[in-house]
């Protein structure tokens, strides 16, 4: 006896199915079922998994659909009914609400499931994909999702053979189903009539669905057996199916939550007996189509049911209709058969594995892609190694071979091909990319121009990028201005066609946050209760929430609540955990894959239904997990903001440099004996960064001086500790500190032992003396990928690519043994040691498949190098880059105080020098310089952009521009037409100062920037009429500005605090003065120590330091206790603070909400240049008064420690404390280990 | 028609279907074919967890609608029956004819 379940729903219909398909595949399996179906609502979300998972469990894969079928309604009566405006027929193209006059408004009447038929050369699942991609083509992203009657009948048969290629069951949640309550008799069965009358013959069957509800309700046996009898009068085949949800009964509390999800209500509203209709909702419907019929299931039967229990319920249904056991008999071979008809097969049906590009036409190829491939190689080798002969000639053309050999023999010139057109196409585009990821390791690459960097070089390995044992496509990434990546989108689509590309999509699960917020919503929380828990959720995953209520600080006071739930019966928060954990990890919806496009050939919408997304373009329903089992190419065309940046500083230093010899002097580049400067640099000033030697001394220097804020890669807190330790000496350098910085080098303590061996403390250890060849580069200890790969073929012989597939299967329960009882037996065969087999083994192991690829590491390095060489040479233009585009892990603010610290002068917000932009200007002494401008006079500084001033449109920052220059307020009103609460926050801004000034000095009158608010505050609402207003071409009189002249000086100009406070409001940055200046008096009264003063101080000194959050992070730390680093700026610089886990017992809820800390803790020496905090306690500033500030902070920490007060002195680290920091601990010289009693707790105490 | 929440003891064939039961001192004897059909709870409610694992009866409660004689040979009642699918215990629902029969 098996059961084969022909509708099953998985995890990946968001907010409606719970279970995932290798639980279900595992399910069935075990129920000896050898076939399950997967049909998601609304698309193949779920199938490409479904496949994978019925392959592991060696059963025949079913693939379909759970769609709404549309119906264009009446206008008249949809409009009676308060519907219209759902969507539209030809809504997309015109973009108007109006109906169509012809055909009314499209409305759900009703879901069907839709199978593919297989075993017909994929002829199903090209129907299939193609009916999927209708019915999301009924307008934009928001558009109601469905099929009309007339589109399922057409694709049901295949339009070259005419034969049924598509199954539709018309089941309890159709039109026909939804019609069976009540006792109506005629509806349902014109229902059935018109089905049949519309769908061809053999597309169309029954489905039976009894969840054993009460009798009259859906769901119920007494339905199903209406649908049976409504069938056999039509001559329609019936089939029984549970309609599924989850795999187990355990589900069904977890499908409440998501109905409570889907329709944004909470469950006490979507239960109760009487269907509650709810026509137009206040809150809206995610699921806009899906009528109003919403509601909980009627019960929880709705599981994978086994096969015993599916007779059962087939057994139920058939006797209550009055057939005996050969009714059932007739049903379950109905169901077999359908279920026979559907079998997929994953290769001939779907393409399973075959990669398919696009055609060598498209390419504009007319020979062989291969010999098209080897002659662009050929030719790149005259462009990358100019001259190169002899030896070196003999290395290149050895390792092309090499590379050819195994791309000619998997197939895959045309994919090369297609990455390098696509490569050239971005080029041509004056855009700046760089190739990223593993692509880095292939000679190929650099020759043909997808990648910037000689694997040759830097001793890169192909295995690791592609050989003859990996035969999936192999992933090229291209980094891209973030600026210019829709627009190359749109370049691709044009260059290959609309039929060979779409977007990749991302599937988004729940996290803690989330969850938490549907969950309180499922229990009728209220939101103000449910936004403070959420707001304490940080970065762990919601399935461990009851294990976190144990563990964080953060979450202590909602752990005691919870507690305490048990004695008030009407607190909810012990559910609310337990849902929480149940909504962990599912779907919440698809979007645009950040970077992912699909390329292929014409038939690649054959082979994915693709969707509106975000951007006017299709997205694929596949993720990124589907692109090898589906054959597809997908190309990371990333946005990399930090390219857009430094994009943007070129054309800066261009504009402000226009000639070579100018960007020579003002870079400080180096000029030969002729004075000629470098090759790099343009005669017209241009810098070609990608030509930029990576020897530069000045850069190295900048690196190495840990003033690396705003530099790619290097400048998080961590990193800078890290660089500061290792001092960075030339690229190779950088390659391994990028790679370094890694959880796996930090997992497995490679960083000690690295840079001990680096700095000379200790000596170079190598497991064996056949291995250093290997390791050398890495004083001994393990960091690349290619490293592993070295010592898996030195020590078995097993070759490259061999070593590939080992490295891969490291960490993988079932594979590592397999590849150690190899490793060890081999290396025993070639004659090395036990002891050096086990010691390297551990090695192998610990790596994991964590450690990083040296291609990575080298790719990344050289945006890494190029930002921080713009910040050497050409810092005003760099940080201009950086605020206008943004790209890094701090807010703009702290490179505000970046520039202040460099020296770099800050030009307020003007209405005549401030542009869309931030641009670099040279500061002149003129009336129009601030009022400090003098000291500053001939520097270049930044100047602010208007367009980081809060509430200005993007039509006035136009106007404002365009109108540039203006002489008075009249001419900037009139010819900019500022609204009036702009025009006010230009004035608080300053940006008529120097308007202001140039009045002042020419007409001697008074008036302050407050006074100048004060004014514009006061005026009238609606200036005069427009017949007022000059008309066009006509001259004002040249009066001056009256406005500004008849101030009267009544007000005092607002102090820097103020005016910091200003900036902050409508700029989020603050210009005039750092933010924490006007805690100046309070910080000199507490003795706290600056950011600037720390690194004159002895290692385990104790201070006290304040100053603005601008960075939290929770990294992977080893030994798996939560270390959180938070970074604070005080104007001097960035102090980096480690909790271990006391600290954050002692600071708690401070520590994720607080902006404004003070933080006590003991300094920690971290390299000739670096110094850090650990953390004892910290306390938020803006509450600590200035008038008894050391009382209270003595009375928080106490109630901190809960009523035990314990001395100071005695919280000090713990060893296991000390042992764990971020990159492992730096020698520590023997004088750092007493405290220093600079700061001494005692007299904060004793403080009256 | 009563509407109850009282334990019962009940007595069911290997397939699970009631034959007989227990209550108030009385036992009742399955005279005809009974109903069965599987009911939501307000578990939210009702529950103070709801673990993920917590397995069956979180959802569901099973009804049966039985008639029954006392002894049987009184009045035939028709009761309705609830079975906590975890824990296996029957409760009364609902009792009709109850007030007019027991007058």
């Amino acid at each position: 006896m098996s059961f084969i379940h022909l509708h099953v729903a998985t995890a990946f219909s968001a907010h409606y199915g719970v279970s995932w398909p290798d639980e279900l595949a595992a399910a069935a399996a075990a129920d000896g079922a050898d076939a399950l179906a997967c049909t998601d609502r609304d698309g193949l979300y779920g199938t490409v998994k479904h496949l994978k998972a019925c392959m592991d469990a060696k059963i025949d894969p079913i693939v379909g659909v759970d769609l709404a079928v549309l119906e264009y309604d009446d206008v008249a009566s949809a409009g009676a009914q308060g519907l219209v405006g759902q969507a539209t027929a030809g809504q997309a193209a015109t973009g108007a609400s109006i109906p169509n006059n012809t055909r009314g408004v499209l409305r759900e009447h009703g879901r069907v499931v839709v199978l593919a038929r297989g075993g017909n050369g994929g002829a199903g699942y090209r129907a299939l994909c193609r009916l999927i991609s209708d019915a999301h083509a009924h307008g934009g992203p928001r558009a109601i999702v469905g099929v009309t009657l007339e589109q399922l009948a057409s694709r049901s048969l295949d339009p070259s053979t005419a034969q049924p290629v598509l199954t539709t069951l018309l089941g309890p949640s159709s039109d026909v189903g939804r019609a069976m309550g009540g006792q109506r008799y005629l509806l349902p069965r014109r229902l059935m009539q018109k089905w049949c009358a519309v769908m061809p013959a053999g597309t169309l069957v029954a489905e039976l669905v009894s969840h054993l509800s009460a009798p009259g309700q859906e769901l119920s046996t007494a339905s199903a057996v209406r649908m049976f009898r409504l069938a056999q009068e039509q001559g329609l085949p019936s089939v029984l199916s549970n309609a599924v949800r989850y795999c187990s009964q355990d589900g069904a509390a977890t499908a409440d939550v998501l109905d409570s999800a889907r329709t944004l209500e909470p469950l006490c509203a979507l239960s109760g007996s009487v269907a509650s209709l709810r026509k137009g909702s206040s809150k809206g419907n995610r699921n806009s189509g899906s009528g109003a019929r919403e509601r909980l299931q009627p019960n929880g039967q709705g599981w994978l049911k086994s096969s015993e229990q599916m007779y059962a319920v087939g057994q139920e249904i058939m006797h209550a209709a009055g057939e005996g056991r050969a009714g059932l008999g007739r049903l379950i071979a109905n169901t077999e058969e359908l279920a026979d008809r559907c079998r997929i097969d994953p290769v001939t049906d779907m393409g399973w594995k075959q990669p398919t590009v696009p055609e060598a036409t498209v390419l504009g190829i007319e020979q062989e892609p291969f010999m098209e491939l080897r002659q662009r190689c050929e030719a790149g080798i005259n462009w990358r190694f100019p001259g190169v002969s002899g030896a070196a000639e003999r290395v290149v053309r050895a390792r092309l071979e090499h590379e050819l050999g195994i791309i000619s023999r998997l197939g895959f010139s045309a994919y090369f091909l297609t990455v390098s057109e696509v490569s050239r196409m971005i080029t041509d585009l004056g855009i700046r990319s760089a190739a990223r990821g593993s692509g880095a390791s292939s000679l190929v690459n650099y020759l043909i121009g997808i990648s910037a960097v000689d694997p040759i070089r830097h001793d890169l390995i192909f295995e690791r990028f592609l050989s003859n044992d990996r035969s999936t496509l192999p992933d090229i990434d291209i980094d891209v201005e973030s600026a210019e990546r829709h627009n190359i989108y749109h370049r691709i689509f044009e260059r290959f066609g609309p039929q060979r590309v779409t977007l990749m999509s991302m599937q988004n699960g729940y996290r803690a946050r989330g969850a938490v917020r549907d969950a309180g919503l499922a229990l009728g929380m209220a939101e103000g209760d449910i936004d403070a828990v959420a707001k304490q959720l940080w970065r762990f995953s919601a399935r461990n929430f009851r294990e976190a209520l144990e563990e964080k600080p953060e979450l202590r006071e909602f752990a005691d609540r919870v507690e305490q739930g048990h004695l008030h019966p009407e607190a909810q928060l012990d559910l609310l955990v337990d849902l929480t954990e149940r909504l962990d990890r599912l779907p919440r919806h698809i979007s645009m894959h950040p970077c992912g496009v699909i390329l292929g050939d014409a038939t690649l919408l054959d082979r994915t239904p693709v969707q509106p997304s975000g951007l006017d373009l299709p997205m694929s329903q596949f993720d990124k997990h589907d692109m090898d089992p589906m054959g597809m190419l997908k190309l990371d065309v990333l946005g990399v903001r930090m390219q857009s940046a430094m994009a943007y500083a070129v054309r800066e230093v261009i504009r402000l440099h226009p000639s070579k010899a100018a960007v020579v002097a003002a870079g400080n580049h180096p000029v030969d004996e002729h004075g000629d400067g470098p090759d790099y640099i343009d005669e017209d000033g241009r810098i070609d960064l990608n030509q930029v030697p990576l020897d530069d001394e000045p850069t190295y220097e900048l690196i190495r001086s840990t003033y690396t804020l705003g530099c790619f890669q290097i400048e998080s807190p961590g990193q800078r500790e890290l660089i500061g330790k290792m001092a960075p000496r030339d690229f190779n350098d950088l390659i391994i500190d990028i790679s370094l910085f890694r959880p796996g080098p930090m997992k497995s303590n490679m960083v000690k032992p690295f840079l001990e061996s680096r700095h000379g403390f200790a000596t170079e250890v190598y497991p064996h003396p056949r291995l250093k060849a290997a390791l050398a580069e890495t004083h001994g200890v393990t960091v690349f990928h290619e490293q592993v790969l070295r010592v898996f073929d030195e020590m078995t012989g097993c070759g490259l690519a061999k070593a590939d597939v080992f490295r891969r299967a490291l960490g993988n329960e079932t594979q590592e043994p397999m590849v150690e009882a190899y490793f060890r037996r081999t290396a025993k065969g070639r004659g090395f040691p036990l002891d050096v087999i086990d010691q390297v083994w551990e090695t192998l192991k610990a790596f994991g498949s964590f450690g990083f690829c040296k291609a990575h590491g080298a790719a990344f390095a050289v945006p890494t190098y190029q930002s921080a060489w713009l910040k050497a040479h050409h810092p005003e233009a760099f940080l201009a880059g950086l605020w206008e585009h943004d790209p890094g892990m701090y807010p703009r603010r702290l490179l505000v105080a970046e520039a202040r610290r460099m020296g770099i002068p800050i030009l307020p917000v003007d209405i005549n020098h401030s542009t869309g932009e931030y641009r670099v200007e040279r500061v002149t002494t003129g009336l129009d310089a601030g009022p400090d401008a003098g000291s500053d006079a001939g520097k270049l500084g930044i100047r602010m952009s208007l367009a980081g001033i809060y509430g200005l449109s993007a039509a006035e920052l136009k106007r404002l521009v365009a109108g540039q220059p203006y002489d008075s307020l009249a001419d900037v009103r009139a010819r900019a037409k500022p609204t009036r609460a702009t025009l006010k926050r230009l004035a608080q801004l300053g940006a008529f100062d120097a308007l202001h000034r140039m009045v002042k000095e020419r007409d001697g009158v008074q008036g302050s920037r407050a006074d100048l608010v004060a004014h514009l505050q006061a005026l009238p609402a609606r200036s005069g009429a427009r017949k007022n207003d000059p008309i066009d071409g006509q001259l004002s009189l040249p009066l001056g500005d009256l406005e500004l002249r008849n101030l009267r000086g009544n007000l005092p100009e607002p102090s820097v605090t103020e005016k910091v406070r200003t900036e902050l409001d409508l700029l989020s940055l603050d210009v005039s003065g750092h933010l924490m200046d006007s805690y100046a008096p309070l910080l000199a009264e507490l003795g706290v120590t600056r950011a600037d003063q720390l690194l004159g101080l002895r290692s385990n000194t104790e201070v006290l330091v304040a100053g603005v959050r601008i960075a939290t992070q929770t990294p992977p730390m080893r030994g798996g206790r939560r270390v959180v680093f938070i970074s604070i700026d005080d104007g001097t610089g960035c102090i980096d603070a480690t909790f271990f886990h006391e600290a954050q017992e002692r600071s708690g809820p401070l520590l994720f909400g607080t902006r404004m800390l003070l933080i006590r803790g003991l300094t920690r020496r971290t390299g000739p240049r670096g110094i850090s905090l650990q953390a004892l306690e910290a306390w938020d500033l803006s509450t600590v008064n200035h008038s008894n500030a050391a009382n209270q902070l003595n009375v928080v920490n106490h109630s901190n420690l809960e009523g035990s007060p314990i001395p100071r002195r005695t919280i000090s680290a713990t060893p296991e404390e000390k042992s764990i920091t971020v990159v492992g601990s730096a020698p520590q010289s023997p004088e750092s280990t007493t405290p220093s009693t600079s700061w001494s707790s005692r007299s904060l105490i004793s403080h009256p | 028609m009563g509407v109850f929440s009282e334990g019962v003891e009940v007595h069911c064939s290997l397939g699970g279907e009631p034959l007989n039961l227990r209550w108030s001192g009385r036992d009742y004897v399955l005279a005809a074919e009974s109903v069965r059909w599987f009911e939501r709870r307000d578990w939210w409610a009702q529950e103070n967890r709801a673990e993920v694992g917590r397995g069956a009866g979180l959802v569901d409660s099973e009804i049966w609608r039985v008639q029954a004689q006392a002894d049987g040979v009184g009045p035939l009642l028709t009761f309705e029956l609830s079975k906590h699918c975890g824990s296996g215990r029957w409760r009364i629902l609902r009792l009709y004819d109850a007030l007019s029969h027991s007058a």
